[in-house]
This record gives structure tokens, sequence and C-alpha cells, in this order.
């Protein structure tokens, strides 16, 4: 079979969001769409679904098998899901069924499901053990990593054994070792013989996936070829653009690629033999860490590993199991700042940002001006503090989450995969906005991240975790990069 | 599982986005409020403000509730007695107002107590947690495994029908879903990373207090509240009702449903009146919650 999307175009009231030509998906060829939040791609994903939001309209037809559809309407696609196409859910941890165990939710997406429940559940057992997950059959999704979310999802959208799948950013929050595998199991439905639409902004995805490639753009295709071609030389100004913006390929005045670490700084923050477990799982033990002024830091390691946790017991927000962590005076009130991850979440979620915004400038006697020029520089608008969290974009909202962390001249600052979430431009951004601020204050920074080429371009000397690590004694220097 | 969710859609469609297309039109949750309500909710507000009206000014236009006068028993409805006379002669409309003030008063004192002793203790738990939250904890537990009624009985027994014990009655009842529902939600509040941040901000518990807890209980609270009003003047008629609540001579809505009763027949304005107050206050509370729940 093959399948043939033409001229499709969402629009909402006046304005275009997607606007794309012919696109033509063969079996066993995988087929790509990189390009930053905004630019449409989510939507063509959806709109070939037929599962875009109700106030958006959609024109265009897909032909399948000789039959065509008309996009326009949302319906007339319903009775292909599962069986036709399917969607792999971007954030498994999210779509999978909180309360119900891996292989029910799996066994559910079986065609057979309804006259044959107890053999769809074997053949979500079955799939569920050709995908290392055996063990996992009878588990609920919170106890599971975000890889194994991500294979249990796979299986959910795979098992009614449509040919199409289109995933949807698939490897959000995932770390380099997930994000093979899940490169793994995209090729296996590709094997099979099924076509393939990956949405993603991540340009290692796209690379491992190979096929071809697309590159979007405020609703339109500006490049499309090989990916091996587009990817190495690029041929539109966007596409080199979004290339120069991995961090492997950054160039800014503050990466320190190579340096030497910094010695002779004071101590801010010394933890000594700290060990801390979660669940019967010992994340570290015996770990001693000294983070000096104005050092970069970064912590890193595969996700589970302890990264977060760490970084709480160092900021004395969590209290470890043995050990203790001391804080330099230099610290006290209010000069310890963290970035989160989601930074929607570390806002109070019903009130305009005006507000927290304020009660910090009250209650650290700022001048109001302070924030506007902050704002100005890191290239925001007043007007965003009208909004409230969840109407800003996640790249405005984490520079407005620096902007506050800098609001109190720390001496540390302490970010959590403060862009893992964001996509490759917006993150040069973001990076950029925070490390123009750290080296004007001359604050030390601990990063936490799982992206070893940001880590490589930021900071100065990074401390591993991870199982193999657990032992090994981190003093001082730690592992220079 | 659901395969095809589009839950996460709103990402890249809601969003403004960074040098991407322009902006879909964003409505700012403020001016979204505003938004006038459906007319189902209009004629609700206004039929409860009718109400309310009539237990304000009701008392005062038509004072004598108690006054009997047995050779107008049972008289029919006219202009200057709109709801006619009582089987002892007593003026129907003059009952009606005084019951309808009696319960939306106790009403709203039962819910306005509960909430306030609920919420202080809940925050308190969620926020000092150790031995205090285990405390408050058991204690609302304990309040759970009774049964409502049974706490009111048992306070109806202790002074025989006096309005303060109801009041006490039904307040304690209530104080535990207030409890529950606001420990749970402010836990979730506080151990979240935006009251960990203001921490770090050294902002205080009065901005913990005002920009996280305060606008996320909110809606809850009116919610639970209307809910509770209603429910509290179902309560109140039904002990009416049952002839242990307030004590005869005091018109009460369940009190006058009971007494109209062996009368239906002969005067059906006198049961159909407590019933149709009833019945409004309940239905425009509950029409008009649905505003809250769809916030």
């Amino acid at each position: 079979m093959s399948m043939r999307l033409n001229h499709l175009v969402v629009s909402h009231a006046d304005s275009t969001l997607v606007d794309v030509g012919t696109l033509d998906f063969e079996r066993g060829r995988p087929v790509t769409i990189v390009g930053e939040s905004g630019s449409g791609k989510s939507l063509l994903a959806h709109a070939i679904m037929g599962t875009l939001p109700a106030n958006l309209t959609a024109r265009g037809s897909l032909a399948m098998d000789g039959q065509t559809f008309d996009l326009s309407d949302r319906a007339n696609r319903r009775g292909l899901w599962g069986r036709l196409m399917s969607l792999l859910p971007q954030e498994p941890t999210l779509a999978l069924d909180p309360t119900m165990r891996a292989q029910e939710q799996v066994a559910e997406g079986a065609t057979s499901f309804t006259t044959d429940s107890s053999g769809a559940r074997r053949t979500a057992g079955t799939l569920l053990a050709a995908l290392g997950l055996g063990h996992a059959s009878r588990a609920f999704p919170h106890t599971l990593s975000g890889g194994m979310a991500q294979r249990v999802a796979f299986a959910a959208a795979t098992i009614g054994g449509a040919p199409v799948l289109i995933a949807d950013e698939p490897s959000k929050g995932l770390d380099e070792r997930a994000r093979t595998e899940l490169a793994g199991l995209l090729k296996l439905h590709l094997d099979g013989g099924g076509i393939l639409l990956t949405i993603t902004h991540d340009l290692d995805l796209a690379r491992e996936l190979g096929g071809d490639v697309l590159v979007m753009k405020d609703a339109h295709v500006v490049e499309q070829g090989c990916a091996r071609q587009v990817l190495t030389e690029p041929a539109h100004p966007y596409t080199r653009r979004l290339l120069e913006a991995e961090p492997a390929n950054w160039n800014h005045a503050w990466a320190r690629r190579g340096a030497p670490p910094e010695e002779g700084g004071t101590a801010l923050v010394s933890g000594e033999g700290l060990s801390k477990a979660f669940g019967g799982q010992q994340l570290f033990s015996d770990l001693s860490v000294t983070i000096r002024a104005g050092e970069r830091v970064s912590l890193g390691g595969p996700s589970g590993s302890g990264k977060t946790t760490l970084g709480n017991v160092l900021l004395r927000l969590l209290p470890p199991d043995a050990g203790y962590v001391h804080h330099a005076v230099a610290l006290r009130g209010g000069r310890l700042q963290k970035l989160y991850q989601d930074p929607a979440l570390a806002f109070p979620a019903r009130v305009a940002l005006r507000d927290p915004f304020g009660d910090v400038i009250r209650r650290h006697r700022l001048e109001p001006a302070r924030l506007e020029e902050l704002m100005a520089s890191l290239g925001l608008t007043p007007a965003l503090l009208n909004r409230r969290p969840g109407q800003v974009s996640g790249g405005e909202l984490q520079r407005l989450a620096i902007i506050r962390a800098m609001l109190l001249e720390p001496a540390l600052v302490f970010a959590d995969e403060p862009t893992s979430r964001l996509d490759l431009i917006t993150q040069e951004l973001t990076v950029a906005c925070l490390m123009d601020q750290v080296d004007r204050h001359g604050c030390a920074l601990v990063l936490v991240t799982h992206d070893y080429a940001l880590a490589n371009a930021v900071a100065g000397r990074r401390i591993p975790l991870g199982v193999a690590v657990t032992e090994r004694l981190v003093q001082g220097a730690g592992t220079p990069v | 599982m659901a395969p095809f969710d589009t839950g996460r859609t709103g990402v890249e469609t809601g969003k403004p986005a960074q040098g991407g297309p322009p902006a879909l039109p964003l409505v700012p949750a403020a001016r979204r409020r505003l938004v006038p309500g459906t007319a189902v909710q209009g004629v609700a507000a206004a039929l409860l403000a009718v109400l309310v009206l009539f237990a304000l000014i009701g008392p005062l236009a038509w004072p004598d509730h108690a006054v009997q006068d047995l050779s107008r028993f049972l008289e029919a409805p006219s202009l200057a007695e709109p709801l006619g006379r009582d089987h002892l002669g007593r003026s129907v409309v003059a009952r009606l107002a005084h019951a309808t003030q009696l319960s939306l008063m106790m009403a709203i004192a039962c819910v306005g107590t509960a909430l306030l002793v609920g919420t202080t203790g809940a925050l308190i738990a969620a926020w000092r947690g150790g031995s205090i939250e285990t405390a408050l904890n058991g204690l609302s537990e304990a309040f759970i495994a009774l049964p409502a009624l049974l706490v009111i009985l048992i306070f109806s027994a202790l002074a025989n029908g006096d309005l303060w014990t109801l009041y006490a009655g039904l307040a304690l009842s209530q104080w535990v879903e207030y409890f529950r529902m606001v420990r749970a939600r402010s836990a979730l509040v506080l151990a979240g990373p935006a009251v960990e941040a203001a921490g770090l901000l050294r902002l205080g518990p009065v901005h913990v207090m005002r920009r996280h807890l305060w606008p996320d209980l909110r809606p809850l609270l009116t919610t639970m509240a209307t809910f509770g009003i209603g429910s509290s003047i179902l309560a109140l008629s039904t002990l009416g009702f049952v002839g242990i609540g307030v004590r005869p001579p005091t018109p009460e809505l369940g009190l006058m449903i009971t007494e109209a009763f062996p009368y239906y027949h002969e005067a059906p304005w006198m049961s159909l009146a407590p019933v149709l107050v009833l019945s409004t206050i309940l239905i425009g509370l509950l029409s008009l919650r649905s505003k809250e729940a769809r916030q």
C-alpha cells in the first residue's frame, strides 16, 4: 500500500497553520518532519489522523490504497484507527492509563478485543515480551521508566497491525539510550513493511531513522530530501540555522569547551558521604560533591540515575539517607535558586505572572525597573506578565523563570533539565539567556542534563551519575570534560 | 490507553509560538470568567434572588406567624392572604417567610462554620504535617465513620431541638468533607515545584496562601459550599419532617410539609408552598453550581 497527502491546509480564523503540497509515503521508508514548536508539524500529523482540535479547519485529501479521504471531514478516518493508521502519542507516561496494567491496556488496542478478549490479552503479552517487557506486563505505568512506557505505548499503537504509524514527538523527555531504543522500535515497524511518519524536533532521532526528512517552518515545508543530505548539507538557510542550534555545534563566548576545572573558589555547597535510596534502589552512596563559587558543573546520567535527587539533596530540599550538606553563608537570603524542567509548574498556575513577580519585588525590596530591564534584555515583552503560566510558551516561560531567579542575584543557580522540553532553536536561545546572566553575575551553575553535548558546551566539569559510577568518589574536581 | 490521544495538541496550537506563525487568539482567563452564564443560570440566579428577598422582607411584611384564628380554619388564598390559612388559622405566607429565612440563615451559618473549620484544619494539617496531621486525620476519619444523621440526632437529643444544637450538629457533620478535600488538594499544591520555588525565593507563607493555595481552592470551595447549602436546607427540613428538628411553634419548611399532610385534599396550597420553596432553592443552587464546575 501507499499513502499520499494532497495539498493539506490547516487554518484557524485567518491564519494558516499548515500549508503543504503533495507528500508521498512508501512502505519501509521513514518520513521525518523536523522543525521548531509552532511550525505546524504536529498539526500535520493530527490532520492526517483526523484528530485536529475542533476550532481548526483542514482542507485537502488523503489517498490510501485507492481510497480517497476528504481531510475536512474529521470523522471519515475514525474507522481506520488501530487497523490502518495509529498514533504513537508524545509523553507516553501521560498517554497511558494510570489505572490499568500494561498488558490490559495494550490488549484493548487489538482488533479482536471485543470478540475475544483473552486472545487479545495473550497477543498483548506476546507483543510485550517481544519488546523485552515480559516482566513488566502486569506493571502499572507509574512504575515504568520513560523508555519502558514508550515501549508499552508502542505496543498499544501497533497491536492492531496498522501499517501507518504516526509518531508525534516520540523522543520528548527520553535520554540517549531510550532514544536509540525508540529508533529501534520504529525501525521494527518499518521492517514489517509499515509506513512511518515521525514528527520531532530531535535531529539525532531523524538521523537515526534515515529515510526522508522534511523541514517545516511557519506552516510550510522549506526543505525536503534524503535525511543524510538534508542533515549534513542543508540547502535552506533555516535548516542550516536548525543544525547550528544543536549544542554540539554551538559557538558562543560562554561555551567553555575543554576549559580546565576552576580551582580555588570558596565552596558554596559541600556534601560529604551522601547516600540516597528510593524504593529499594540505591541511587548513590558515599558521594562527596563540592560546588565552588563561579563554577559551572553538569550533573549527567541516564534518566532514573538520581540526578534530580542529588540536586535536591545538595539544595537541602531533600534529606540524604546518610552524610550531610553544608551551605556557605553566601547562599542565605534566597541567593540559591533553581530552574525547573517544566517552567509551567514552577509558577502559581492560576494567577497572572504579574503577581508572583510583584511578590518577589516587594518581598526583597527590589527596583521594579530591574524586572523591566531584565525582560528587555532577554527579549520578552512586558505584556507577557498579564498572562497565566499556561498561556505562555515553554521557551518564554523558562526565560521568565531565569529572570525570576536572577532578580535575587544568586550565588548559585541549579538548573534541572531546563531545556529538555524545548526545541533546538528555543533551547539555544534559552541557554544563551541563562549563560549571559550567569556570566554577568558571576554566579555558579549546576546544570542537570542527560544531553551530553549540552553539558559539554556549558559546563567546565561533569559529575556523572549512574549505576556504574555509584561507588565512585566524585570529589572536588570531578571529571574534567 | 488511548492510542489517539490528542490532549497534548494544545501545546502546539493554543500557545503563541516563538518566531512561528501568528499566535492563535487567546482569551485571557479573567475575561473568560466574566462571560455571562447560560440562560438557565440566569433564571436560577433570578429565582434565588427572589427567594432571598422573600426571606429578608417577608418576615417584616407578615410578622405574625404564630397568631391563631380558628374561625379562619383552612381559609383559601385571597389577596390579603396570598397562601391562605392553615389548620390552626395561621397565615401560611407569614409562616413560609419565616421558615425560608430560618432555613437560609441556618444553612449559611452551618456551611460557613464547616468551611472555616474544615479549611483551617486542613491547611494546618497539610502545612505542618507530622503528628498534627495524624491527629486531625484520625478525627476526620472518626467523623466519617459516624453517619451524619446520627451526629445531628445525638446533638438534638442533648438539648431537645434547640436551634443551636441543630446548627452544631449540621456543622459538625459537614466540616469533614471540607477538611478532606482541602487537605488533599493543598498537599498536592504545597508539594509542587511552584511552592518549592517560592520557598527558595523566600516569599513566605502569605504569598503561598494568596497566590498558590487560595486561587486553587477557591473554585473547589465555591462548588462545595453551594452544594453544602442545598444539602443543609434539605437536612434541616428532613429533620423537621420526621419531627426531630425545630420545635413546632417555630415555622420550618419540613415541619410545614408534615403539618399540611392531613389537609392536602382540602388545602393543597398549604403543602405545595413549602415544597415549592424547597425545590426552588435546591434547583437554583444546583443550576448555579454548573458554572463553577465548568471553569
